[in-house]
């Protein structure tokens, strides 16, 4: 204290001082030091200071200045002398020093006589000695060089060494804990309201060995004033004090844990929430109960409830078989019991039961569950099927428990006693051969006359026989014979077992029940619409089968419907083999031959299986059928110059040019010359097509195109725009020409044409976009932020727009205009494509895939798409991932997006199919920053 | 990052910075600023002074500068952490064997500011010996 008290509090003015002379740290402040490690550091010196916390108790300093040395005669030792020396006192001077140095000398002589001898024999001795005594060490040695053989498995498997203490020692007995008395709950009372502050006595005795102050003085606190409360709360202090003290003793131990010991106490609780006084209430009334009416059996079961829930299990016990003496007739008090009782009680009470109500069909098969052994279950079923034979359930359970034989044996017994059960009819004839099946079948027929499962379960017996010819038979008996007996006929259900049947395997019975069924109860105008729906329907549940039948069975009713051809030719591309589907376009164009689409299918899915002369002859059934159709022109050109006929193509262009002169044959036409290198006839082409059809933007872009690829700049700038006078609205035209200005250096040009094109044309997203680009490759940003934001105003809902502006903001604000972009786009491709990409940028990969997988989901024709998954999944994903991804763009055949038409337009490209243009698109494209 | 911290720079003003924190903690290390051990304790010691600094000082002494509690101490470790409270030392049952103090690096600052934490209550409460809220042993090294 009266060091700490020299220094100030408040300020610390010793950094950076030096310390006063003669300082000795450490001593300054009382410090005491400590000795653990004696062994790497030199222990305390005996100057140092002392460990106050191990000292021994200081002895009280004796008044007397110094002890007397003892010089008493009776201090004599032999060998040592006197206990002091009497001239001690005298001051050491030369005299004394010489007598030393004498006596010194003679000490020395007298050891040197006899060294040599006294040092052999201490060697001697101690030979001696360590031979009669071996060291431990030495004791051991030999067994110490075995321990090198010793390995490490069994070093490891050494036994443990175990406790060897007895029980009683190995787990101490736990605390017991006494109930209070009253008087010591009014002490600390009493000590709850008087002290708050903590009594330092308290302190240092743990709080609860003190003895309180005043607590035991008579008359202090009289038994009138205790109440109940107060003694609550003082509980309440004292087990407080009480877990804090156990949890918190000084050792830093926690002896028990605070929590855990309430938790105890709360399970120590009567399991059910109610109130005591409650079950008491209910007790008695059940007992009036009981006393009134004692053949009132809810009664009895209530009260044996009642108790097992207040965990009286037994008394429960005595109350039901007291029940079921006084209601001996009452099932429920039986199966009560029953279940209350443990296990072999419980057989007594169920063969008392069954004895007094030998009907009941709950109480047997009561019986036949607390059996634990099969056989003894089935003895218990055969007992209960003679007492009771008419019971379907009873058969169900009993069956259940045989093997095949015996259940085929019993089934049959049991067809007999409850012939209106079909369940048991079909379990039977399942387990009987053909023969006797069809048998049982029969005889299921005749006693119950209303089940459709029946006719259809013997269908399917037919057909498993190969007696595909009965089926249709069978069926049509099975409408007629339910009509007559006035059955309803339900088309859904029927459905539904038809798509069980083909589940099932039953292919035959399938397509019978769909065409027997299919126009049963459907209103004539309906039929078409009904029909369509079942058949998308049965499609969806995945049996193909059953659509098949019900599109076969429409086409047969509507064979010059086109709409119904499409659709089953659709159902057979996604769903069926390339022969059925030939076979059935085959059938649709005979019966429709005026729609071009089917021709079209059927010459495709031809040409993809690589017949191209097939292809061909159908086509020119086509032509037959639709003479001067465009689209077969095409296609037929289509496949000639895809299969390397060019001469062929040409003619076949020709031909078309005089027969059927519109503007896309014109335009494929210039298409395949350009394509093939020939110039000159293109552009001879091309005047012509102008002339005809001056206003189609198409050929003026071409034209455009045509003569930017050889250079001739300002020609195609002529041609541009006197196509864009012509054709006013053509936006891609505008595009081009802006393009061709900005490539030529005319940037100011290049704006000015967007602007007109932006006048002529109101709110065109392309526009805007190609303006906003315009200036960010111009490398004028906030130009093209202002214009995005004046293209937001106009096109608030353009996809496109907002992709761009996402990446057009800083980093930092793309993540909320990406939200509002969404908020106002949610179905849209290129803003789903751009938030993906945002992901992607942010390495946050795994969103960026559930992205990428949403965007090519809502627009699977969307190629960009398509090539930012590709190379998306090439920079991260797996092999297979990859594959997965090339495998469904195929399948999608996309054929949009502004980069995938980059690639898939240009001239050198034209003849490239998706699976080689995903890759190069995916090439082109960057990796989002 | 021992130059975000205060030094000691001899026996006088250890013993006066001990003395002179009424309310707080004060934590010393004992070592030398250019030990790799030190180093890892020192980024330790940094991070948690200023979330510690409401109960907690934290001082740094070079032993070879100020060699006068090494024996008293016995700084033998390449580094060496000391808690002392109103004039009072106090221990730390770190399960390490030595409750005088931490004689390796920490590396994890939430597990210094615990121990910290725990020793200071424990030494507001009279306590002269804390038990660590993790245990150190070797044991759990490996």
């Amino acid at each position: 204290m009266s060091v700490q008290s020299l220094v100030n509090k408040k300020k610390k003015d010793f950094i950076g001082l030096p310390s006063p002379l003669g300082y000795v740290p450490g001593l300054g402040r009382g410090a005491t030091g400590f000795t653990t490690r004696s062994d790497i550091g030199p222990a305390r010196d005996a100057s140092d200071i002392s460990d106050d916390r191990h000292a021994p108790p200081v002895k009280k300093p004796k008044n007397d200045d110094e002890e007397e040395e003892d010089l008493n005669d009776a201090n004599y030792d032999e060998f040592s002398g006197y206990g002091g020396s009497i001239c001690k006192k005298d001051p050491y001077d030369k005299d004394d020093e010489e007598a030393d140095e004498i006596y010194e000398a003679v000490d020395k002589r007298m050891d040197e006589k006899r060294k040599e001898r006294r040092e052999e024999r201490l060697k001697e001795e101690i030979e001696r000695y360590r031979q009669e005594r071996p060291k431990i060490q030495q004791q051991f040695s030999d067994l110490k060089r075995e321990l090198k053989d010793v390995s490490f498995d069994e070093w490891s498997s050494l036994p443990e060494v175990g406790d060897a203490r007895n029980r009683k020692q190995r787990n101490p007995r736990k605390e017991v804990y006494t109930a209070m008395s009253d008087s010591f709950l009014a002490k600390a009372v009493q000590q709850g309201q008087s002290s708050t502050a903590i009594d330092p006595r308290d302190q240092k005795y743990g709080g609860l060995d003190t003895p309180f102050p005043g607590g035991m003085t008579p008359g202090g606190t009289t038994s009138t004033d205790i109440d109940m409360k107060k003694i609550g709360q003082a509980r309440n202090t004292l087990m407080d004090i009480k877990l804090t003290q156990v949890s918190d003793s000084v050792s830093g131990q926690t002896v028990v844990d605070p929590k855990g010991y309430l938790t105890d106490l709360q399970s120590m609780l009567p399991s059910h929430g109610g109130d005591i006084n409650d079950v008491k209430k209910a007790r008695l009334l059940l007992k009036s109960v009981r006393e009134t009416n004692p053949k009132h059996p809810p009664a009895w079961i209530a009260s044996a409830r009642l108790e097992e829930v207040t965990g009286k299990v037994q008394a429960s016990r005595n109350l039901i078989m007291k029940g079921c003496e006084e209601c001996p007739k009452s099932e429920d008090v039986w199966l009560e019991a029953a279940r209350l009782m443990p296990g072999d009680q419980a057989k007594a009470v169920v063969t008392q039961a069954v004895k007094q109500l030998p009907d009941s069909v709950r109480l047997w098969i009561k019986a036949a569950t607390i059996e634990v052994e099969l056989k003894g279950k089935k003895r218990v079923y055969r007992k209960a099927l003679e007492q009771i034979p008419n019971s379907v359930r009873l058969w169900k359970l009993a069956v259940e428990l045989e093997d095949q034989e015996d259940a085929r044996i019993m089934l049959s017994r049991a067809v007999e006693c409850c012939p209106t059960s079909v369940e048991l009819w079909l379990a039977l004839a399942r387990l009987e051969n053909y023969e006797n099946a069809r048998k049982v079948l029969n005889k299921a027929r005749e006693s119950i006359p209303t089940d459709r499962q029946i006719w259809i379960s013997a269908a399917k017996l037919e057909e498993a026989n190969g007696n595909i010819h009965m089926i249709e038979k069978i069926i049509d008996r099975a409408l007629a014979s339910l009509r007559a007996n006035m059955v309803e006929i339900n088309r859904e259900q029927w459905i539904k077992d038809a798509e069980d049947c083909e589940s099932a395997g039953s292919i035959h019975t399938c397509q019978v029940i769909v065409r027997a069924v299919i126009g049963v109860g459907v209103e004539e105008e309906d039929r078409k619409h009904t029909w369509m729906e079942d058949a998308e329907a049965s499609a969806s549940h995945g049996a193909y089968e059953c659509a098949r039948a019900i599109y076969a069975q429409a086409l047969t009713v509507f064979a010059s419907k086109k709409s119904i051809w499409l659709r089953a030719a659709y159902f057979e591309k996604n769903h069926g083999s390339r022969e059925s589907l030939e076979a059935l376009l085959q059938r649709a164009v005979a019966h429709c031959p005026k729609a071009e689409m089917l021709w079209l299918m059927g010459a495709k899915s031809k040409w993809l299986a690589g017949d191209v002369p097939a292809a061909r002859s159908i086509l020119a059934l086509a032509f037959q059928a639709n003479p001067n159709s465009e689209e077969i022109w095409l296609a037929a050109v289509k496949l000639e110059s895809e299969n390397n006929e060019f001469e062929r193509a040409r003619r076949l262009l020709q031909k078309a040019r005089t027969s059927a002169p519109t503007a896309r044959v014109f335009m494929k036409s210039v298409k395949l010359e350009w394509c093939l290198g020939d110039m000159k006839t293109a552009e001879d082409l091309l005047d012509d097509a102008l002339n005809q059809y001056p206003d189609f933007a198409k050929l003026w872009m071409m034209r455009g195109q045509i003569a930017e690829e050889e250079d001739e700049l300002d020609k195609a700038r002529e041609v541009y725009n006197m196509g864009l006078k012509k054709c006013p609205r053509a936006i891609p035209l505008w595009i081009l020409l802006s393009r061709l200005e900005e490539r030529s250096g005319y940037l100011t040009k290049a704006r000015s044409i967007l602007e007109k094109a932006r006048l002529k044309n109101n709110a065109c997203p392309e526009l805007w976009l190609e303006s906003v680009r315009v200036e960010n490759r111009g490398g004028l940003k906030n130009i093209a932020q202002g214009l995005m934001a004046r293209a937001m105003q106009e096109c608030p809902n353009s996809g496109i727009l907002w992709a761009e502006a996402i990446f057009l903001e800083a980093r930092p604000q793309r993540k909320t205009k990406s939200v509002d972009a969404l908020k106002r786009c949610e179905h849209d491709a290129h803003v789903l494509l751009a938030v993906s990409k945002l992901f992607w940028s942010e390495r946050k990969l795994g969103k960026a895939r559930d992205w990428l997988t949403r965007t090519v989901k809502i627009d699977p024709d969307h190629g960009d798409a398509w090539a930012n998954f590709y190379k998306y999944e090439l920079l991260h994903g797996t092999e297979e991932q990859q594959e997965a991804i090339k495998k469904r763009c195929i399948n999608a055949e996309p054929k949009h997006g502004e980069l995938w038409c980059k690639t898939s337009k240009v001239i050198s490209n034209w003849r490239l199919k998706c699976e080689e243009i995903l890759p190069l698109v995916a090439n082109a494209l960057s990796v989002p920053t | 990052m021992s130059y975000m911290l205060q030094h000691l720079n001899n026996g006088w003003q250890v013993d006066q910075a001990i003395l002179c924190e009424e309310e707080r903690l004060t934590v010393i290390r004992f070592g030398h600023d250019w030990d790799p051990t030190c180093m890892a304790m020192d980024e330790t010691l940094m991070n948690a002074a200023e979330k510690l600094k409401n109960f907690c000082i934290i001082y740094l002494v070079d032993i070879t500068e100020v060699p006068d509690f090494n024996k008293m101490y016995e700084l033998y470790d390449p580094c060496t952490v000391m808690f002392f409270y109103r004039n009072k030392h106090i221990m730390i049952d770190l399960g390490t064997g030595n409750n005088n103090k931490i004689n390796w690096a920490m590396e994890d600052t939430q597990e210094f500011i615990d121990i910290v934490e725990t020793v200071f209550r424990g030494a507001r409460k009279g306590r002269g010996l804390v038990v660590s809220p993790k245990d150190y042993s070797t044991k759990y090294r490996y």
